[in-house]
C-alpha cells in the first residue's frame, strides 16, 4: 500500500490476524495428527480398565518422539530433494515449465 | 502472535473461541465413534448392557488420559523447538 515504494508494506490487520491463526491452525493440526496416530497404535481397542497402564503410557512417549522424528526427516528429505532437483534443472526461473 | 494491537487481540481471541468450539464438537463425535466402534456389537437389546457402559466410560477416560499424556510430549517437543529450532527455517 506504500505510494513511494520504500520499505516493506505494513501487513494489514486482517493479514496479521490471519497469520496467527494460520499459525494456530498448523500447531493445532499437528497435535491431533499425533494424537490420532499414537492412541491408534498405542492404545488396545478392548476396554478393560480406564487407565493408561505403564506399557501403553512407555509406548506413547516413544511414539510421540518417532512422530516428531519422522517429522523432521521428511521435512529434511523433500528440501534435499527440492535441492537437487534445483541443482539439475539449471536452477529456478529459467527454462520456463 | 507478537506485534497485534489490542483490537487485533480480540478479534483473534474471538476467532480463537469459535475455533475451539469446532475442534472439541470435532473431538466429541470421534470420539463417540470411537468408542461405539470399540464397544458396541451386541444388537440383541435396546438399550446399553452394563459392559457396554463400563466400556464406553473406560474408552473415554483412557483417551482423555491417552491425550493429556501426548499433550504433555507435544508441549515440551514446542518449547525445545522454540530453544533450538531445526536448521532450515
Amino acid at each position: 500500500m506504500s505510494m513511494f515504494g520504500l520499505g516493506r508494506p505494513q501487513p494489514s490487520s486482517a493479514e496479521k490476524i490471519a497469520a496467527a491463526e494460520q499459525e494456530m491452525d498448523l500447531v493445532t493440526d499437528m497435535f491431533n495428527k499425533l494424537q490420532q496416530a499414537c492412541l491408534k497404535k498405542c492404545i488396545p481397542r478392548e476396554y478393560r480398565e480406564g487407565e493408561i497402564n505403564k506399557g501403553e503410557g512407555v509406548c506413547i512417549d516413544r511414539c510421540a518422539a518417532k512422530f516428531f522424528d519422522v517429522q523432521l526427516k521428511v521435512s529434511e528429505l523433500l528440501q534435499a530433494e527440492a535441492q537437487a532437483k534445483g541443482a539439475s534443472g539449471g536452477g529456478f526461473g529459467i527454462g520456463g515449465m | 502472535m507478537d506485534g497485534l494491537t489490542a483490537a487485533e487481540q480480540r478479534e483473534f481471541q474471538s476467532r480463537m473461541e469459535r475455533k475451539q468450539m469446532k475442534e472439541f464438537m470435532g473431538m466429541f463425535s470421534n470420539l463417540v465413534s470411537h468408542c461405539f466402534d470399540s464397544c458396541i456389537d451386541d444388537f440383541t437389546t435396546k438399550s446399553l448392557i452394563a459392559r457396554e457402559t463400563g466400556c464406553v466410560s473406560r474408552c473415554v477416560k483412557k483417551f482423555m488420559a491417552g491425550s493429556e499424556r501426548i499433550g504433555q510430549r507435544f508441549q515440551e517437543q514446542q518449547a525445545q523447538m522454540m530453544q533450538n529450532p531445526p536448521p532450515g527455517r
